[in-house]
């Protein structure tokens, strides 16, 4: 952090790169504070995840501590990726589309600047709470109840500036990616505050607390970062192609119906409420089926003339195999809800699966791919910066390591519905025939974490190369 | 779409549709939800269903809530035409608004690691369920649940043993002279864990097999 | 659908990417469309009407009504309080308290609250007439006999209502303490008196 600063302090301003192309200048401090910050916790998730993983090879495994058993393990894992890099990456990328499609410059830095820094030190205050076992019980919204407002008001910090460059805009027309971007800062606060107030404020009585929290988490993953990991995609896929987007209906389409259907959804079958919450849940994520098709088709006909340039670019290779990942998981999630399905497969790893499907393979590298083409160019660099053996191995090691971990869940979990299902296998029998399947996915976290790991060493190289680059020009004006 | 404000419009009408649908109408539908009189399983005499945790069975959720026991662990039983709960004998019936009346929080669980818990208290005694949280792999050959011995202490036998000193099997004793106790959270996550019970009879999951209120279907002519 | 976009690259290096305007195609409407109707099909088959009573997997509200089991008092009730309020509700009022002038109170009544039931059986089959004490009140007005207005079923429908209303509790009564009633064959109205001879159970 205080190489950033220092190079700030010297005069760097916004990259050659971005005068020349006329766009806006996001004032690369407080976007780099939010996109390091983001890459760290990252790191934080996997390894706790990585850990909990192990846990399942031998269940002691640093089972001596409470502080690293399982469940607080796992409560701590899901903060940290939703809440440490789910959330501010998505800000991040939103100031930047903001101000580039905009061509607008960053409204008041310096509170961006102090919201990421406070949800930072928030989101950690939190985290380790959840490690001492104050988490809150509601999965997905782990934090103890006096860290939900500070994270709101460094939310809040954050929001209004994104909000006021919107406002700022120099280009009349909006581009998909920014109604995707104003949709997602816009749900935030609802989401969090619902949960806030109805969850740890004033609890709702009985299950109902259960429904909201589901609820929230449902709308958080499908639809907040849903929207942020697609804006990045309708940008940069037609951006580096030189292509226009295929259609600004199929675009309007698909929003819509994320907005509407997506945010339907997440009730399990058999949840212990009437039937027509249930109900509307299933019709909703199965009528997601729109945007799954919209945004397909809108992409394949905006590359179908270049597909083999498409491994060319790691942004673009990062990108269309994130949207493709998204594109699985949201099939999967269809199939899921429907109730001859979820009898089988609610509550099996099944689910977590998918969810890492979408978290890692979707939301994770569509956001790679994009931080490889912005962090040059904050930093004042040309894209030649990345250095390409570290980025390829980041990209296999980030592709195989979400399909190994997918592919052996999917599986453990099939199974494990479907021997469930017969009386005469007893639980503890299910779970020992489907313990092998469950072993492989820990290889699979194992490769994710280590190719963040080449990422976090090329991001630090480029930082260096940055630094280096303004005490020279400094140097030279001196 | 191209202005600001028919933009935040829509938004706003697609997050109302959607706050509506699973946060408001189910507030107004469940939101005054109350105790019953009703039978309870195995016992004769109407009684109010269901009943708050008495006091150190609440104190038992909260270690339950912060050892996040829920990751693993789920307390809802689908009925049979949604899953094979029932046929795994977690439950009679499947669970319903009014079991989770008085949880604080609901912690539902959304993955099964390891089996249900919702009518626990029904299958279980005290001393198996403290025997599991000391070292699950004695009870069930290959369990992947993880061992809680920081929940118990074991400590040098007094002028007499305590009485809620474990019995343990010969790999897992303690060294002569000493003990192994559940502390005040183990035993407080005991009497939590047996307080799980959905044995109430409720009007929106009858019990099958007894006679019912079905109008008996109408003969109808037999063709010629 | 719109023709193809150029085949020359739109955007130069360095411009942002802008969205043609072709449209949405025709198959994906269909999509739409049959994706909405099987979404209302569902919900008209599994919402349950939006009742918060109906879980899965019942489908409406009288499923489950139908599902419960019976309680064996039910039809007692159900015909009981029909008589009541089309016939007996008129003099001994809609909540059982009675009226000066009209009839006795049925609330509390000990007549009514007594084991058994065999004096109110005979009560409602034969008449009363003369002076009675209710609940430390002397009446003496004349009530008509029912047995040629209603079956022995009905009276025991009526009697079970009473006892379990109004604050009563008292246990229901069967139609065949009614029809041994009615074989006695009483001429004329009961009285106070001769009703005190019947021994209580």
């Amino acid at each position: 952090m205080s190489i950033v600063v220092s190079s700030a302090r010297t005069g760097c301003s916004a990259s050659p790169q971005a005068r020349k192309e006329g766009t806006g200048d996001a004032h690369p401090v407080p976007l780099l504070c939010l996109f390091a910050g983001a890459v760290l916790w990252l790191f934080v998730a996997l390894t706790l995840g990585l850990i909990d993983s192990l846990k399942f090879h031998n269940p002691e495994f640093l089972a001596g501590e409470p502080y690293l058993s399982y469940g607080r393990v796992h409560a701590a894992q899901n903060t940290a990726l939703l809440y440490g890099f789910g959330v501010p990456v998505a800000l991040g990328l939103g100031l930047w589309l903001l101000c580039r499609l905009g061509r607008a410059a960053l409204a008041a830095p310096w509170v961006v600047l102090l919201g990421a820094l406070f949800w930072n030190f928030a989101l950690a205050a939190g985290v380790a709470a959840v490690l001492c076992g104050g988490r809150s019980g509601y999965e997905g919204f782990e934090f103890p109840a006096w860290c939900a407002p500070l994270l709101f008001v460094a939310y809040i910090l954050i929001g209004v500036c994104a909000f006021v460059t919107f406002d700022r805009r120099r280009e009349e027309k909006l581009y998909p990616s920014q109604w995707f971007v104003i949709g997602a800062l816009f749900w935030f606060p609802w989401i969090f505050s619902t949960a806030g107030l109805l969850l740890l404020a004033a609890p709702a009585r009985g299950v109902l607390q259960a429904l909201i929290a589901c609820w929230c988490a449902h709308n958080l993953s499908g639809v907040f970062l849903g929207f942020a990991g697609l804006a990045s995609s309708f940008y940069f896929i037609p951006k580096i192609l030189g292509r226009p987007l295929h259609s600004h209906y199929l675009a309007a389409l698909a929003f819509w119906t994320i907005a509407l259907f997506g945010s339907c959804g997440g009730v399990p079958n058999g949840a212990p409420v009437p039937a027509w919450i249930v109900s509307l849940s299933v019709v909703g994520t199965g009528l997601t089926i729109v945007p799954l098709l919209a945004v397909a088709t809108n992409f394949y006909l905006t590359v179908r003339r270049d597909l083999e340039v498409l491994d060319a670019d790691p942004t673009l290779r990062f990108t269309y195999v994130g949207l493709m990942f998204w594109l699985i998981a949201g099939a999967q999630q269809i199939a899921g809800a429907l109730p001859g399905v979820s009898a089988i497969t609610d509550f099996t790893w099944f689910g977590a699966a998918r969810s890492g499907l979408f978290h890692n393979g979707f939301f994770g590298l569509t956001v790679f791919g994009a931080l490889y083409y912005i962090l040059p160019r904050l930093l004042g660099l040309g894209p030649a910066a990345w250095r390409p053996g570290l980025l390829k191995a980041h990209f296999f090691l980030a592709f195989l390591g979400v399909l190994i971990t997918y592919v052996s869940l999917v599986s453990a979990g099939v199974g494990q519905g479907i021997l469930l299902s017969d009386a005469r296998n007893s639980f503890a029998d299910v779970m020992r025939r489907t313990m092998l399947p469950l072993r492989v996915s820990t290889l699979g976290e194992l490769m994710i974490l280590v190719g963040t790991v080449l990422f976090l060493l090329n991001f630090a190289r480029i930082l260096i190369l940055a630094c280096r680059r303004c005490r020279a020009e400094a140097k030279e004006r001196a | 779409m191209n202005r600001g404000p028919l933009l935040f419009l829509g938004l706003f009408a697609t997050m109302a549709c959607s706050w509506l649908g699973f946060v408001l109408g189910p507030q107004l539908q469940l939101g005054g939800l109350t105790q019953t009189n009703t039978v309870v399983l195995g016992d004769a005499l109407s009684q109010s269903y269901p009943v708050p945790e008495p006091g150190d069975a609440r104190q038992g959720a909260e270690v339950y809530r912060a050892n996040g026991c829920a990751f693993c662990h789920t307390e809802m039983v689908r009925p049979r035409s949604l899953g094979s709960d029932i046929v795994q004998s977690w439950g009679a019936r499947r669970s319903l608004a009014e079991d989770y009346l008085f949880d604080q929080p609901v912690m539902l669980g959304s993955q099964r690691i390891g089996p249900d818990l919702a009518n626990v208290g029904l299958r279980s005694d005290t001393n198996g369920i403290l025997l599991r949280l000391y070292d699950p792999r004695r009870i069930i050959r290959g369990s992947l649940m993880p061992s809680y011995r920081f929940l118990f202490e074991t400590r040098k036998i007094g002028f007499f043993p305590s009485p809620d000193a474990l019995v343990l099997p010969p790999p897992d004793r303690p060294p002569p002279g000493c003990e192994v106790v559940p502390r005040p959270a183990a035993r407080a996550l005991a009497a939590y864990l047996m307080s799980l019970r959905q044995n109430g009879y409720l009007f929106e999951a009858p019990p099958p097999g007894q006679k019912t209120n079905a109008v008996p279907a109408v003969k109808t002519a037999a063709a010629k | 659908m719109n023709s193809d976009p150029p085949d020359k690259p739109v955007n130069q290096n360095g411009a942002e990417p802008a969205a043609g305007f072709s449209t949405v195609p025709i198959w994906l409407v269909v999509v739409f469309g049959g994706a909405f109707y099987w979404g209302t099909l569902f919900l008209s088959d599994h919402a349950g009407g939006f009742n918060k009573d109906v879980y899965e997997p019942y489908q409406s509200y009288e499923e489950v009504l139908a599902a419960n089991p019976q309680d064996p008092t039910a039809k007692l009730q159900a015909e009981g309080r029909r008589v009541f309020e089309l016939t007996c509700a008129a003099c001994h009022q809609l909540s059982g308290t009675g009226q000066e002038g009209k009839a006795p109170p049925l609330a509390g009544s000990e007549w009514v609250l007594a084991p058994g039931g065999d004096r109110i059986a005979r009560v409602v089959l034969n008449g009363l007439t003369g002076p009675i004490s209710v609940k430390g009140q002397e009446w003496n007005l004349a009530m008509p006999p029912w047995r040629d207005n209603f079956s022995d079923e009905q009276v025991a429908a009526v009697l079970t209502y009473i006892r379990s209303h109004f604050d009563n509790k008292a246990g229901p009564i069967q139609p065949e303490l009614v029809k041994a009633a009615r074989a006695e064959k009483h001429p004329g109205p009961e009285t106070s008196a001769e009703l005190l001879r019947i021994p209580v159970q």
